[in-house]
């Protein structure tokens, strides 16, 4: 799955309300719908694509399926939000260069001399 | 569940990703840097990309209009692999302009072959600190999926050889 899945998947706010959800912990459909405060009628398609998305497991309990968060594509996420940061971070080095270069073609020769 | 609260919590859709440097420098020099030709033309881009300006207008909602070229050769290879051009013109404006305090620059992203047209906005606040100036770099990173491609190309972690660029241009 790459990251601009994970994303799309996250980018629906009813997706995220459930993913808040289940942050507490594991959850019947039932218990979802009531603390995510969605209607019932689509969650089982959000879960869905969450489950295939590889965002949730579940496991039957008796008649109840049960769902849960899974780590890996939030730790994939993390990891892209780092290299997101580091690009920028690379970006602003190259700001203060720039910056550095002005400051030194405006200074006069003596200055320059100083440095 | 600790590790996947954190994450969840760290990771949300609507988070943005904050970026701050203090700059040894004026409030007017780092706002040159982002609203004139030369500044902008200076140092933004990826590592391995220069900037052409072909239009920026200084001013509230005011045009921001540019071509991004890859020049040099492993910007051109990771471009070709991705299957992009080499050079792609991009688009945005203004949409805060309040000089040397906050501006907020909004990109048009509409080169990505099939995905639709998307918005992506950066927020730019300074505050100055004696005579060092304080940037404080605000970015909308869940609306970028177009970074998201280069960072998982591994284009990313080309971009730490910041000054080798300056170096030679000087």
């Amino acid at each position: 799955m790459t990251q601009i899945d994970i994303f799309e998947t996250l980018a629906d706010p009813t997706r995220r309300r459930i993913v808040e959800a289940l942050r507490q912990g594991e959850r019947p459909v039932n218990a979802i719908v009531q603390q995510a405060g969605i209607h019932q009628s689509g969650v089982s398609r959000h879960l869905r694509i969450l489950h295939e998305a590889g965002f949730v497991s579940v496991r039957p309990d008796g008649q109840r399926r049960l769902y849960a968060l899974r780590p890996e594509p939030f730790r994939a996420l993390d990891g892209w939000l780092a290299g997101y940061r580091q690009l920028w971070e690379a970006r602003l080095d190259r700001f203060g260069a720039a910056l550095e270069e002005r400051r030194n073609a405006h200074s006069t020769p003596e200055k320059e001399q100083d440095r | 569940m600790n590790d996947i609260s954190n994450a969840a919590a760290a990771t949300q859709a609507q988070e943005p990703v904050v970026v701050e440097r203090t700059y040894p420098a004026s409030m007017r020099e780092l706002w040159d840097l982002w609203t004139t030709k030369d500044g902008f033309e200076s140092w933004w881009g990826p590592e391995g990309f220069r900037v052409e300006v072909n239009a920026l207008e200084a001013r509230p909602d005011g045009l921001l209009d540019y071509d991004m070229i890859a020049d040099a050769p492993e910007a051109i290879a990771a471009m070709e692999r991705m299957g992009q051009p080499l050079s792609h013109g991009t688009r945005g404006r203004f949409a805060e302009f309040r000089p040397f305090e906050r501006l907020s620059l909004v990109h048009v992203i509409d080169f990505i072959a099939g995905m639709d047209p998307y918005e992506s906005r950066i927020d730019v606040d300074f505050e100055p600190l004696g005579d060092r100036t304080r940037m404080v770099v605000t970015l909308h990173p869940h609306r970028d999926p177009h970074w998201s491609r280069m960072s998982a190309e591994g284009f990313g972690s080309q971009m730490g050889k910041l000054d080798r660029r300056f170096g030679t241009a000087a």
